[in-house]
């Protein structure tokens, strides 16, 4: 299973004021409000802790068909190390995610191995939804392959193991 | 507060997060808020805080869970208003 989720950050930046009073409460643990005043980039900080969260709710929301809008119950783990850790009431999500000056992007899987077989996709392959999840058509078989996709501002990604 | 009033203070708070004009002018208590009105999840928290300042009440996040569209946004203002 997979999920992603990209911020482009000039566009957060101009979208987003967290330093408002009582927003990094409503998201954040203790312990990773506490990352991001430590933080040397706390803007970076913010954003890459909430793209791991909505990484890893795509697949609960995929896994359990619920719909829920609750970013503190996401938390957040081994934040500096190359695969991170999301939990959400007991299950882990894996998470690897990539910084550069313009873009957060995590890639969330549920099986650690999975991150040896992503593959980023784009709008010329043949994507279908349904009930507004993604899947690719795998060709010559009936089969379909569940993907992701974000888009924020200037950026989109697909993904889907392979 | 009636319903009425309710929904059109409702309405001005999300107006400066919505993506989607044509969905907002003929919001229903059926519009999702991501979905219809395609605001980023990320500014759901600013509608929380405006919400909050606005009505005067303290939003849960057991509360906040669930307000995805315009109907469980109306039942939680409501339940709130109503146990001040
Ligand atoms: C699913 C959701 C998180 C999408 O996030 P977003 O930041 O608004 O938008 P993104 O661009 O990252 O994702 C949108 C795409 O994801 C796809 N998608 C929706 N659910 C998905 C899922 N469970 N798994 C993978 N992809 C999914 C959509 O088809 C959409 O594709 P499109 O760009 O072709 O329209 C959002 O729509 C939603 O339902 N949020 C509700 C609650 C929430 O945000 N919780 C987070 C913290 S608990």
């Amino acid at each position: 299973m997979i999920g992603n989720d990209i911020v482009d950050l000039a566009l957060a930046l101009k979208e987003s004021n967290w330093k408002r009073k009582g927003y990094l409460a409503k998201i954040f643990t203790k312990l990773e409000q506490l990352l991001i005043i430590k933080s040397e980039n706390p803007d970076n900080m913010v954003w890459n802790l909430w793209s791991r969260k909505e990484a890893a709710y795509k697949i609960f929301n995929r896994n359990t068909e619920v719909k829920i809008y609750n970013p503190i119950q996401f938390k957040c783990y081994d934040t500096y190390k190359s695969i991170g850790k999301v939990m959400n009431n007991g299950v882990v999500y894996y998470t690897k995610t990539e910084i550069n000056l313009d873009y957060i992007h995590t890639v969330s899987v549920l099986n650690i191995t999975d991150f040896e077989s992503i593959k980023l996709l784009n709008r010329t392959n043949e994507i279908i939804k349904i009930e507004g999840i993604p899947y690719l058509k795998v060709a010559n078989n009936k089969e379909m392959n569940p993907i992701s996709i974000s888009n924020h501002g200037r950026f989109e990604k697909i993904v889907s193991l392979f | 507060m009636n319903k009425e009033e309710t929904i059109t203070k409702l309405k001005e708070i999300i107006k400066p997060y919505i993506n989607n004009v044509e969905a907002f002018e003929n919001l229903t208590e059926a519009t999702d808020f991501i979905v219809d009105l395609n605001i980023n999840s990320a500014n759901l928290i600013d509608i929380m805080l405006d919400l909050e300042d606005a009505f005067v009440i303290d939003i849960e996040n057991q509360d906040m869970e669930k307000m995805l569209d315009v109907k469980a946004a109306l039942e939680i203002i409501e339940i709130k208003l109503a146990n001040k």
